[in-house]
């Protein structure tokens, strides 16, 4: 029991990080139309943007505040990157078939994980000194790990900064209006460009939060654009134009991720005799997807696409 | 007449259809049989390996091209097909207890790979079943649920152990022999490779032009109205799937004969993706596509290589502190793949078939050409 409830506790909050990710994912497609597959290298970047700024500041200052400073930086550079990216890959493309936005993401990433592996090695690194003490904390008696806690806690905070943002500010509802109907936030004076260079670097700036934290859990390597990709079966469960879809499903799929591990572990321990897989933390998302596919098509509450020839 | 003509005179539809239309085309064709049989002769065995690379990925890209290309399903999971049909191929060739005439006549390796095409194709229509129910971002996803799957899960962790060889399963050379002729050589794996194009690509181009390849077509360009027309769009996709498979396993089970032992890491969603990008870089919905792409890509790679080895030596004199960039050519490599796919898809999104299309007419119209100037 006491395992379960662990399992469950983490679970929700790597979930929490993959919904922050997720969240991205979602704006970029809501607002422009754009399905991302490279949401894995963004988290790479931003991790690793992360973890130079941090080396760079931690000799200088205490632990905590290096960490606050290089993430707030990391937000920075994301919002660039992400208007730049935008600007000189994704304008271009507004219109185009759905295969050929797609493969223009699969291109970027292809040159970011390229650009990330030049210029930071694909050595495994860690953020020393350690931010998060290695020692469990306890929370009403479960004993969770102090980087997942603090994680969930960031990621929450900026889930939350985000919702603020879009419901009371003039560029988020200018952005849900372009997301809601684009004709007519033209014809009302919102600039369709601003919106989507708006989208990516907020997803830039999300997609970089998630993978410092997830960085600071596992070290950075190239399985953290991994963990990114998980971001694809998240959206699908949540359906893709869904903002609290892609909470909901980011929260769900890092639970399952845990528990079917876990079970796992169970089951190799009591049945040691049967052929079990080695892992399936990377595999078990993609194959829960294909079989909700099957079941509802449009993840929980994404749009029914009816079609007519 | 040795030239097409500017509109159609043909007379009937089956001359029209005709691979040879004139004898001008003719010519060409056996021109480039003649080129690709002499190619040994008339480079160097570094460039065999290439070669052959080229003719992988042109199998390879096959079946992609039929998907996305022809029936309009796009696959980001090509490279798990791929790998079944080597997995399948290398398995029947090593573990099989094979009666000693079909050893000695040498049809292990040829009747492993009609089964590693066949197995292929099983698996992919396995994964092409929500392509009933899904289509568009839905069908890329359970296309990139099949490659993660099948690589990492499937054959990494149960196949792979099969044996107790560790991760990967040896060919020693000399393993592999197809007729009276043992495949141990670059050379002898080049002529396999072509034989092995040359079957397939007269295939797709025929399916192509047939009912199957028009009912494709059709689903490609309205699957409503295809269905309403009376096509019957669930088995013509899972057709569609299956062909694409079976070229895949092909292209898989020729491949290991190239290498010397099949590992996981030969079969990664890179190589779906590449595959993606190929045929994107070549041409959508056309067999010379392929073949361009494929040379551009491999060519591109090869000469990147060429280049930064070729200047790592002046790079390491000179500059002993820039030798880091020898050692992460794969990265250049992948980066340069990337932004090769942004540029085509931005400027030149018919890809090379269609530059090669608008030449072939520049030359044709000469000197009349009334595209104006500058085109």
């Amino acid at each position: 029991m006491d395992l379960f409830l662990q399992l469950v506790m983490t679970g929700i909050m790597v979930g929490s990080i993959y919904a922050l990710v997720a969240l991205g994912w979602v704006l970029i497609y809501k607002c422009s139309g754009v399905l991302n597959l490279a949401m894995g290298e963004l988290t790479l970047i931003g991790g690793y943007v992360c973890l130079s700024f941090y080396l760079r500041f931690c000799e200088q200052m205490s632990v905590a505040s290096a960490f606050m400073l290089s993430l707030a930086l990391t937000l920075v550079v994301g919002f660039i990157l992400g208007r730049l990216t935008e600007r000189i890959f994704l304008r271009k493309m507004i219109g185009e078939p759905i295969l050929a936005v797609i493969m223009v993401t699969v291109g970027l990433s292809f040159f970011f994980k390229g650009m990330v592996f030049i210029v930071w090695d694909t050595d495994t690194q860690v953020f020393l000194p350690r931010i998060f003490s290695v020692d469990p904390m306890h929370i009403f008696g479960i004993a969770v790990g102090e980087v997942y806690f603090w994680s969930f806690i960031a990621a929450m905070i900026l889930m939350v900064i985000f919702v603020l943002f879009f419901k009371y500010t003039r560029w988020g509802l200018a952005m849900q209006a372009c997301a809601d109907d684009e004709m007519a936030a033209l014809s009302l004076g919102v600039s369709a460009k601003f919106v989507y260079a708006l989208a990516w670097a907020i997803a830039f700036m999300a997609a970089g939060v998630g993978g410092s934290l997830l960085g600071n859990i596992n070290g950075l390597n190239y399985s953290v654009s991994l963990l990114g990709l998980l971001v694809l079966p998240v959206v699908v469960f949540g359906g893709l134009n869904s903002v609290p879809g892609a909470i909901v499903g980011g929260i769900t799929i890092g639970l399952l991720q845990n528990l079917s591990d876990g079970g796992l572990t169970l089951l190799k321990i009591y049945f040691p005799d049967f052929w079990w897989p080695v892992t399936i933390k990377e595999v078990g998302p993609f194959v829960f997807m294909v079989i909700f596919l099957l079941f509802k098509p449009f993840g929980l509450w994404g749009w029914e696409r009816i079609e007519r020839v | 007449m040795s030239y097409l003509p500017c509109g159609s005179y043909f007379d009937s539809y089956r001359e029209e259809q005709k691979w040879w239309r004139t004898p001008f085309i003719k010519g060409k064709m056996v021109l480039m049989v003649v080129l690709a049989l002499a190619l040994p002769y008339l480079v160097s065995g570094e460039w065999m390996s290439v070669a052959y690379t080229i003719n992988y990925y042109i199998l390879a890209a096959l079946g992609v091209q039929l998907l996305i290309g022809y029936c309009g399903q796009i696959t980001l999971g090509h490279a798990a097909f791929v790998a079944v049909g080597a997995y399948c191929s290398s398995m029947m060739v090593l573990f099989l207890p094979w009666p000693q005439p079909i050893v000695d006549a040498g049809l292990a390796y040829p009747i492993s790979l009609i089964c590693a095409g066949l197995l292929a194709g099983i698996w992919s229509v396995l994964f092409g079943l929500p392509s009933a129910r899904v289509k568009g971002f839905y069908l890329i996803m359970t296309t990139m649920a099949a490659q993660w799957v099948t690589v990492p899960l499937v054959i990494t962790q149960y196949v792979s152990q099969i044996g107790g060889r560790g991760h990967y399963f040896s060919l020693p050379p000399g393993t592999i022999k197809v007729g009276p002729w043992l495949i141990d050589s670059d050379t002898k794996i080049y002529y396999l490779s072509v034989f092995l194009v040359a079957l397939c690509l007269l295939a797709m181009g025929n399916i192509a032009r047939s009912r199957l390849g028009r009912a494709w077509v059709a689903i490609r360009d309205n699957d409503i109205a295809a269905e309403t027309m009376g096509v019957n769009i669930v088995w013509y996709k899972l057709l569609a799937f299956f062909v694409a498979g079976f070229f895949g396993g092909v292209a898989g089970a020729f491949y290991i004969t190239a290498l010397s032992f099949v590992s996981p890491e030969h079969y990664e969603w890179f190589f779906s993706l590449l595959w993606v990008g190929i045929i994107l870089i070549g041409g959508v919905g056309s067999i010379q596509g392929i073949v361009f792409g494929s040379i551009f890509v491999v060519m591109v790679f090869k000469l990147l290589e060429m280049g930064v080895l070729g200047l790592s030596g002046v790079l390491m004199e000179s500059y002993p502190h820039l030798g880091w960039v020898t050692t992460k050519i794969i990265f250049f490599k992948e980066a340069a793949f990337g932004m090769a796919i942004i540029f085509f898809l931005m400027y030149e999104p018919n890809g090379l078939a269609y530059r090669y299309w608008q030449l072939k007419n520049y030359f044709n119209l000469w000197p009349f050409s009334y595209t104006g100037k500058g085109h």
